[in-house]
């Protein structure tokens, strides 16, 4: 165990005493900071941003005059979604998603103004989050420090000597693998602080926070051995380092967009035309409720006045054209998300692949983890559009069954003057409606979407483990 | 000559060089067939906008009954627009995989219809696509580090130099000849397949040799990085590690960094909050006299103000009437949220003349017509497509004329520019 101890203490020191190392770990430890605390603050402005406009949309939505019940399901509801307590770690697909949605009649509505389509090229270059730092750039100074540690010793031939005052070859390993983890340490600690901060928050969980940690560190530690490996299998530092940093390029940059691209090749999604025009095609198939024709909407009639026991629209208590508004949209809706799932199927299944080229690169399990745990993947966004799309579909058939409550038929079919006035409802009717309150997934279901990610982390890094191992037991024969 | 000779069979004999050169011309080819499938697919999917447009105009049609009123026409027709890809767009797919190339428009608010996105899955487009610019901008630069960190100093740490040095041909001449060699063979990796793929794509020769220049440009700016680094005799490994790092902070950090700066000093009022207002604007019609809307109508378009008055009933006119000056109600504000976008796409190409991958990424999705500026040439065009259909159905509306089954085809149809 001293020897261990030995070979790290000293490892630190030269690391210590080379100016390029200190370099880099003060600077990767500080871009850490600055990316924790730009991303901090980013976030608590697009918190506060959010909540003012979701304020400010409120209110413009309880101070609607009396009106026709019908106008305000066309005036509509912005809804807005806060960022999840851990956003600020890992931006995840924020920026490309938007976070407002219009909601209306007739019509579900995509999220849209993402900053991507607000920004630049930039965007595309990575977001300056704790998360991209220690995903793709931590790597990438860890094989600067690192790639030398054995293959230097070896060009020298300072192992040998090392090895004849006694010393194990596995724990001369252990020593410099446990040097480089210290540098790790130190470039997850300032990212790792901010996650603290936010996980102290309200709503945000730390059993999830802690697992997060520990997938960087699993990640990170990944890395570490491998580098150590391949520092024990080349033979010369040049070689070492010019294959970690291809490493490096393909699992880091590489291997994400084939993963994209198969996936997109396997499932192509329908684009929205596809989708409109399908639904309105089956929209038309069900029936046309203005067509006093229309089998579906003569059936439908008929009940309804069955159900009354009266012969005439006109002698129902209710208004029919309220009724019939509730029937469209209970039609309308469930295409809307027959539709809606089957664009979220195709898209999981695509995810689904990407996890696939996980066994290529632990930056991807890595990702989807980090992602998932930030609530800022693609099942978070879905469920807000899910949760948005039942929000609208019960504010609309409120004001629909309104409309059939409250309206009076003749007054809703006449044209004279004085109607328009008539047919209007009391504004306090729509102050009544229940406001949006994005509900995110539970802990603990996180928890169970963090775990396939979580294992395959775990499986590289016993790979790693194995591949070092056979690197300390080769090194040790050639010796 | 045979000097040349003897270096490319220097060249060719390491096996690492070989095998880099081959893993370079794969993903070479790998990207540009990533970028075609995608285009093509985003072809095909215009090529699909006339039989659903039939289908669904067909149904209007038929819902439109007996009725000769425009108005109807023009709330229930959608009209779809459709942004082509450029033939180059297969090299950099830029903001087409996030941005939408179909759009579908009707004659009433086009602020409220003109952001709407389409169908992507996010987690995907976070990724990025792995298209040609990206293997340029990003992957070529490691090619050139591993095969340029060690043009010097593997001479020198052989000991070979000292014998070279009294070889009579001077050194220099022969670093040259060794970076000219090891400089033609990347490019030879890359751009036969591009001018390949591009003559395939119909690219006019004038943008492919632009797009080769280019690439010629940024390759040797790497190579003159390697050279640079080469000039302080330090060991192999710490010239790989100087340019990587270099690598590292100009195509990964400093973009990063800087984006958060653009994104802070250039404001743009969120896009979100224009189309609050103008739904506000639109709404508040129906709570005050029509006359009032009208005169503000007639105000900006007196070419319409010798309507007939209106009645009592309902009358498209005046729907469409406070539609439109709902969006002129905004118009400001809008025109300023596309300025502030271009402005800051504006930024970040400036910042390409100092960080040349970002230049790199700016100057080829310029070129292939798929950066922020074409996406917003693109809405430019759907704006004055949307002011001619609403003029096509004020012709109707302000003068009651009757609107039948025969005038549905004479709207006026979306021309998308060419570029």
């Amino acid at each position: 165990m001293s020897v261990v101890v030995a070979v790290m203490r000293n490892e630190l020191r030269a690391m210590a005493r080379t100016r390029t190392a200190v370099a880099g770990i003060v600077l990767l430890a500080m871009l850490a900071t600055v990316a924790t605390v730009v991303s901090l603050h980013h976030m608590a402005d697009a918190a506060d941003y959010r909540e003012r406009q979701q304020a400010a949309a409120q209110a413009d939505f309880d101070a609607q005059p009396d009106r026709h019940p019908h106008r305000v399901v066309h005036y509509g509801h912005f809804v807005y979604r806060l960022p999840s307590a851990l956003a600020a770690f890992d931006a995840g697909v924020d920026p490309f998603t938007g976070s407002s949605m219009f909601l209306e009649g007739h019509r579900q509505n995509t999220a849209n103004f993402g900053d991507v389509m607000q920004g630049s090229v930039l965007t595309r270059f990575g977001q300056l989050t704790p998360a991209f730092v220690l995903q793709i750039l931590a790597p990438l100074v860890l094989i600067f420090l690192g790639h030398g540690v054995l293959a230097q010793e070896r060009e020298r031939g300072t192992l040998r000597q090392l090895m004849l005052q006694g010393a194990r070859l596995r724990d001369i390993v252990a020593g410099k693998l446990a040097a480089l983890s210290v540098a790790a340490t130190i470039f997850m600690l300032p990212a790792f602080a901010g996650l603290a901060i936010m996980a102290a928050r309200p709503g945000a969980s730390v059993t999830v926070a802690v697992v997060l940690m520990l997938a960087y560190a699993a990640y990170l530690g990944i890395w570490c051995v491998l580098i150590i490996a391949l520092s024990t299998l080349a033979g010369r530092r040049r070689d070492a380092l010019l294959g970690l940093v291809g490493i490096w390029a393909v699992m880091a940059l590489l291997v994400p967009r084939l993963a994209t691209d198969a996936a997109y090749a396997a499932f192509p999604l329908p684009d929205r035309l596809q989708t409109d025009v399908g639904i309105a095609a089956d929209l038309r198939a069900i029936g046309d409720s203005h067509d006093p024709d229309d089998p579906y909407f003569a059936d439908f009639r008929r009940g309804v006045l069955e159900r009354y026991g009266v012969d005439r629209i006109e002698d129902l208590p209710v208004n029919y054209r309220g009724l019939v508004a509730v029937e469209g949209e209970r039609l309308t809706s469930g295409l809307f998300d027959t539709y809606a799932a089957r664009s979220a199927a195709i898209q999981d299944r695509q995810n689904t692949r990407v996890a696939l080229f996980g066994a290529l690169s632990p930056a991807i399990p890595l990702r989807q983890l980090s992602m998932a745990a930030a609530a800022t993947d693609l099942s978070a966004h879905l469920r807000f559009l899910a949760q948005a799309e039942a929000h609208r579909y019960a504010m609309v058939q409120q004001l629909n069954q309104l409309q059939a409550d409250a309206v009076d038929y003749a007054d809703d079919t006449a044209r004279d003057a004085d109607a328009d006035r008539r047919k209007r409802v009391d504004s306090a009717h729509w102050q009544a409606i229940p406001e949006f309150a994005f509900v995110p997934e539970p802990a603990g279901r996180l928890l169970q979407t963090m775990l396939p990610a979580a294992a395959v982390l775990l499986g590289w890094l016993l790979v790693a483990a194995l591949l070092l191992a056979l690197a300390t037991r080769r090194l040790g024969a050639a010796r | 000559m045979t000097l040349w000779r003897y270096e490319w069979t220097l060249l060719l004999r390491a096996r690492v060089a070989v095998a880099g050169l081959a893993l370079l011309a794969v993903l070479t080819c790998a990207s540009l067939v990533s970028g075609v499938q995608r285009m093509d697919s985003q072809r095909a999917a215009i090529e699909r906008i006339p039989a659903l447009q039939q289908t669904d105009l067909a149904a209007v049609i038929d819902g439109h009954g007996d009725s000769t009123d425009a108005g109807h026409a023009a709330y229930y027709t959608f009209h779809p627009t459709w942004n082509a890809p450029a033939p180059l767009a297969f090299a950099a797919v830029g903001m087409r995989d996030v941005a939408p190339y179909i759009l579908r428009v009707r004659a009433l608010g086009l602020e409220a219809q003109i952001h709407d996105g389409d169908t992507f899955n996010p987690e995907l487009a976070l990724a990025g696509r792995f298209d040609f610019a990206f293997l340029l901008t990003f992957l070529l630069p490691v090619f050139v580090i591993v095969l340029f960190h060690d043009l010097r100093s593997t001479e020198a740490e052989s000991g070979r130099e000292r014998m070279l040095r009294a070889l009579p041909h001077p050194l220099p001449r022969i670093y040259a000849r060794r970076a000219v060699v090891r400089g033609v063979a990347l490019l030879a990796c890359v751009v036969p397949l591009f001018v390949g793929f591009a003559l395939h794509q119909g690219v006019s020769a004038g943008l492919i040799a632009a797009v080769v220049g280019l690439t010629i440009a940024y390759t040797v700016f790497w190579i003159a990085l390697a050279l640079l680094v080469a000039r302080r005799s330090w060991s192999s490994s710490t010239n790989a590690a100087a340019l990587i790092t270099v690598w590292a902070t100009i195509a990964l950090v400093l973009p990063a960094l800087s984006h958060v700066a653009i994104e802070r000093t250039i404001r743009v009022d969120q896009g979100a909050e224009i189309a609050r207002a103008q739904r506000e604007a639109v709404n508040h019609a129906w709570d005050i006299p029509r006359e009032i809307t009208m005169q503000r109508f007639y105000a900006h378009y007196p070419e319409w103000q010798d309507s007939p008055p209106l009645g009592d009933g309902f009358h498209y006119k005046w729907y469409l009437a406070f539609h439109q000056n709902g969006d002129d109600s905004v118009a400001d504000r809008a025109a300023a949220y596309r300025d502030g976008i271009e402005r800051r796409s504006d930024a970040a190409a400036r910042l390409g003349w100092a960080l040349p991958p970002v230049g790199m990424q700016a100057v080829l999705t310029r070129w292939a017509g798929t950066d922020m500026r074409a996406h917003l040439a693109y809405q430019d065009r759907i704006r004055a497509y949307h002011g001619r259909l609403r003029h096509f159905y004020y012709g109707y509306l302000f003068r009651d004329v009757p609107f039948t089954a025969d005038d549905y085809p004479r709207a006026p149809d979306f021309a998308p520019d060419h570029r």
